[in-house]
């Protein structure tokens, strides 16, 4: 069968082989069946690395391709029913290119160092099965090209999700029920809500432009208008309202957020890392590949308010930080306030601006929208290695203490000087210092939006002051000040936890003091996406 | 038109089946070994399926033998298919339960069997009286079945119950045949259907027959307002012949429905009527169901009210393909594919999800929702298992189920029946919510006792194969659509001249 002669199948199809043989492993040796899913989880990673190498060595940093111009794809009919005189189909349609190759290798990496996290987890078999089934589902995410094959994966992730935090988050009562139960129907339930919407998005471009395949979707914008209970809309805008929902929901955007604070703060660490590190990715992902490349008219028309909410998304996530008393909330808060960077590159790319800058605008249009959607896109990947390397440091605490709260910790950098170091790193990072990868992708998305959202980006910019008291205030609460004799037994960070820490502090550095061949990688796939908007915004 | 004897090929998969329940009934003579009866049925079945698969590959177009009563073609190989797919899958399913509570191995396997052969003859006759008989034939063992707990009172009540209710539908739906026949000469299919072509619309009979039809198979099929049996029943009867109700008695009824309605041609006299009753039956079906059942507490009654939502389903698709049967026999043919895929998967699923109520019966000796309890936790195979069923029945993408609503729902639109999609669109969403809460009680919540629960080897493996082939269905989607397009086809292919 010639599906199985393609790379990116494997990427797929490994995760689950590695679920399934974690099961055929017989009970007498179960211990093995944490390095059969390491195995499996590194195979993926290996693969994954593998694809971005062969495709530098022939096409170099910047020639990684676009949608029309995929670096590595597969492409194979799969679904044809006929109903009428519609023909429904859906193509099993992978494909990488610079926006989404980097999301492939940070879900790859990003599992596999949750496999080590989740080493000592009881009932790891069932743990660890869910967790490459994840990987699978978001990988699917990330590379599917076919609206409906897109959609299919972004259900797929859903069930291991809600498992995981349902069977292994926290305890702690919540409205009258564990924890654990809020959460992960609150999780389902938003995700669902915005699924529908997609899916009612999906189905209303299939059946006007009669095509589920992006590239052809690509060049053949959905247009013209509809009306409903009286109200004329283009469908541009409607079917970008719709499809966005479901990216809204899970990016996530004011006020769709709530369900993240909880799912954090109840989810286990490693869930954590992932749903942080690329779930709210594919959000953002979604919004760059789908609804910018396919609807930028509605996103046009939408991007005056993105651009307001991405400033709510921006101050009310780093306001709220200040007050939480939760380690893992106050985590979960300011992933709120840095995904609204995101949503701001994006409006920024977008948006038609204020005319404070028109003069600037006029001669480098497509040149500052290129780099706020670039910068917006490697802040995904960053806040993917940083985010999760917080969560790292939370649960190395968090399983010696059995407690996130800020206020019962004190000095305890003194037993644990290692895991001090590394989280004031992973702090300093989230704050945007400069030469780690936080600064690049910020300073990216502001000094561009500027020009576009000038009082927007002021205010967003100001609040990195936020931004830097909480982490901050947080960092000397917990491990500086005073010493509590209550922490006197803690002992620092094991070696076993420290593989995944340091191996993001590395890439951490890396992104911040060299970002050029990650730029050039997504830059050049961006190009086309803006040319196509601004050709059709015009 | 004379008989061959060749045409005996053709009753091939039948005889079979027919001599295997006849050995089987045997071998009890002698043997009171449960596991020898049970292998003798299922190694059995073996025979008719090769017969089918070799028909299905060989065979293009319709074959008739016996003056027309024995109509082989893709449709009626389809749904035998099935058919068997159901008895291996309920051999499986039901051998510890029936050791455990019913003390009657070779009665059980017997009857299933003959049950099996009238269901194939409903799939594959061309003439009202044999399809008549062919549902006496599935109807008798099924009573029997309903009644073979012969210690519980509940079950004995259900049988009664079931006979009583049966013997009324059957005796309307005959009513319904004579009619047929009062009108126009024949009780042959084709000769209806080349009959019908004369009729003009507006006339009064060939409403009534219509009416008595839907009525005389809705009892099969379990379709508001003829369902009130369906939930007793289902809650009396032993639960291996429970699941056997509710996928073989209702692929059956839909397989002769939709055999009289289109093969018989009766969509060619007063569309309308019969159109607006059964979609009305259809939206009745879908809307008291789901209702329904989101407030029981007894995981069978649960499924009986959810097999009759699903029913209303599958009619939507019927509804559909009639609606456009005279613009576009090619066109309506899709819908009848549709329901093809649905009633496939359905029946997949509901056989998975009953070997997880069997096996917790088995395990724990409880039957409400409220014993599912931590079941992940104690049985997580089984669990996961049964989740997936529950999931494809929701409808819940990447399971197969998924597919069978996108597929009858899009058919239904095409084919011009959108309120229907919509009373189904937010149906669907109401059955998430009992369909959830089953899958929350099994994962979520605290067991109510400790230790680890171990599930059969049989029951183990039948919930295992219907998971999974409802996860390798979603990747062979293709597949079954190839065969179940010329299955649809070929139903019309008399009337348009192939």
């Amino acid at each position: 069968m010639s599906i199985f002669t393609y790379d990116l199948t494997w990427i797929l199809l490994l995760p689950v082989l590695g679920a399934l043989a974690i099961y055929v492993v017989p009970k007498k040796w179960s211990e093995w069946s944490k390095w059969v899913a390491l195995a499996f989880s590194a195979a993926t990673f290996v693969l994954s690395l593998y694809i971005f190498f062969r495709i530098l060595n022939v096409h170099g940093i910047t020639g990684f391709g676009d949608l029309n111009n995929l670096a590595d794809q597969v492409k194979l009919p799969w679904i044809n029913f006929n109903a009428g005189s519609v023909h429904f189909t859906v193509q099993y349609f992978l494909g990488v290119d610079g926006l989404s190759l980097p999301m492939v290798v940070l879900n790859a990496l990003l599992t596999m160092l949750a496999v080590i996290g989740g080493w000592n987890k009881k009932r790891f078999k069932d743990y660890l099965a869910l967790i490459l089934l994840l990987e699978a589902g978001v990988m699917g995410v990330f590379m599917a090209l076919d609206i409906f094959f897109f959609f299919l994966m972004w259900e797929v992730e859903l069930a291991p999700m809600f498992i995981l935090i349902g069977v292994w988050g926290s305890d702690a009562i919540k409205h009258g029920v564990p924890g654990r139960i809020y959460s992960a129907w609150k999780f389902l339930l938003y995700t669902f809500f915005g699924s529908v919407f997609m899916l009612a998005g999906f189905i209303l471009l299939y059946f006007t432009m009669g095509s589920s395949d992006m590239q052809y979707l690509s060049h053949h914008l959905i247009g013209g208008t509809t009306t409903i209970l009286g109200i004329g809309i283009s469908l541009q805008l409607l079917t970008f309202l719709l499809v966005f929902m479901a990216f809204a929901v899970k990016i996530p955007m004011f006020p769709f957020h709530t369900w993240l604070p909880d799912a954090h703060t109840d989810a286990p660490t490693e869930v954590s890392v992932l749903l942080a590190g690329v779930l709210l990715k594919m959000g953002a992902y979604g919004l760059i590949r789908f609804c910018f490349t396919l609807f930028p008219g509605g996103l046009g028309q939408f991007a005056g308010w993105l651009a307001v909410i991405a400033v709510i998304n921006i101050l009310y996530g780093a306001a709220i930080c200040l007050v939480q008393k939760d380690m893992k909330k106050l985590i979960a808060y300011s992933s709120v306030s840095h995904m609204g960077i995101i949503l701001l590159g994006v409006a920024a790319a977008a948006g038609a601006g204020n005319g404070m800058f028109q003069g600037a605008l006029a001669g480098g249009d497509q040149a500052f929208r290129q780099v706020a959607l670039t910068g917006a896109t490697l802040q995904m990947f960053s806040h993917g290695i940083i985010t999760g390397m917080l969560f790292f440091c939370v649960g190395v605490v968090y399983d010696l203490a059995h407690t996130r709260e800020i206020a019962v910790f004190g000095g305890i950098a003194k037993r644990m000087p290692m895991l001090g170091t590394l989280f004031t790193f992973a702090a300093m990072a989230s704050l945007g210092l400069p030469g780690l990868a936080g600064f690049v992708a910020e300073y990216m998305v502001f000094t561009s939006s500027f020009r576009v959202w000038t009082i927007p980006t002021i205010l967003a910019v100001f609040t990195m002051i936020l931004t830097a008291g909480y982490l901050l205030w947080m960092i000397k609460r917990v491990f500086f000040g005073p010493f509590n004799q209550k922490w006197d037994w803690m002992p620092d960070v094991s070696r076993r936890e420290l593989i995944p820490l340091l191996a993001l502090a590395g890439l951490v550095v890396f992104v911040g003091v060299y970002p050029a061949p990650l730029i050039d990688m997504i830059s050049s796939s961006i190009t086309p996406i803006i040319h196509t908007a601004v050709t059709a915004m015009k | 038109m004379s008989f061959k004897p060749s045409d005996l090929y053709l009753l091939a998969p039948e005889i079979s089946v027919m001599l295997l329940a006849l050995v089987v009934m045997a071998v009890d003579l002698f043997t009171k070994k449960r596991i020898v009866i049970a292998a003798i049925s299922l190694v059995g079945l073996i025979v008719p399926a090769a017969f089918t698969i070799a028909q299905a590959i060989t065979f293009s177009g319709t074959k008739t033998a016996f003056f027309g009563m024995l109509v082989v073609d893709q449709y009626s190989l389809f749904f035998q298919v099935i058919f068997l797919i159901i008895a291996a899958v309920i051999v499986l399913a039901s051998y510890d339960y029936i050791g455990k509570y019913v003390h009657a191995d070779g009665e059980f396997y017997a009857l299933l069997l003959f049950s099996v052969v009238g269901m194939m003859f409903m799939a594959s006759t061309g003439e009202l009286i044999t399809i008549y008989i062919a549902l006496e034939l599935t109807s008798f063992p099924l009573y029997v079945m309903a009644g073979l707990i012969r210690s519980d009172t509940k079950s004995s009540e259900a049988a009664v119950k079931y006979v009583l209710l049966g013997a009324m539908s059957s005796a309307i739906l005959l009513y319904g045949f004579a009619l047929l026949y009062g009108l126009t000469g024949t009780t042959d299919l084709q000769g209806l259907a080349q009959t019908f072509k004369g009729f003009s619309n507006g006339n009064l009979m060939v409403i009534v027959a219509d009416v008595l039809i839907i009525a005389g198979f809705g009892f099969k099929i379990s379709a508001v307002p003829f369902h009130m049996w369906a939930p007793d029943i289902y809650e009396g009867a032993p639960t291996p012949a429970t699941a056997f109700f509710s996928v073989g008695s209702k692929a059956a009824g839909f397989a002769a429905l939709i055999r009289v309605l289109i093969y018989g041609g009766l969509w060619q006299v007063d569309l309308v009527p019969l159109v607006v009753v059964l979609s009305i039956v259809a939206a009745l079906t879908m809307t008291l169901g789901n209702f329904v059942a989101a407030v029981q507490t007894n995981i069978k009654r649960m499924m009986a009210y959810s097999s009759i939502a699903q029913a209303g389903y599958i009619l939507v698709g019927v509804v559909g393909t009639l609606s456009m049967a005279p613009k576009s026999p090619a066109a309506a043919a899709t819908g009848i594919a549709a329901v093809l895929f649905f009633i496939l998967v359905y029946v997949v699923t509901n056989l998975g999800a009953f070997s997880g109520i069997i096996a917790l019966a088995n395990l724990t000796g409880g039957e409400k929702i409220d014993d599912f309890r931590g079941l992940w936790k104690r049985a997580p195979l089984l669990s996961v298992g049964t989740a997936l069923c529950l999931l494809s029945l929701a409808g819940i993408p990447p399971v197969a189920g998924f597919f069978s609503k996108v597929f009858i729902f899009t058919a239904a639109w095409q084919l011009g029946q959108q309120w229907l999609v919509v009373v189904a669109l937010l149906n669907s969403i109401v059955s998430i919510v009992y369909y959830g809460r089953v899958i929350k009680v099994m994962f979520f919540d605290e067991p109510q006792k400790e230790g680890r629960l171990v599930t059969s080897m049989s029951l183990a493996t039948s919930i295992t194969l219907a998971s999974a082939s409802l996860l390798v269905l979603t990747v062979i989607v293709q597949l079954v659509l190839n065969a179940a397009n010329p299955a649809a086809f070929h139903l019309f292919a008399s009337l348009t001249g192939r």
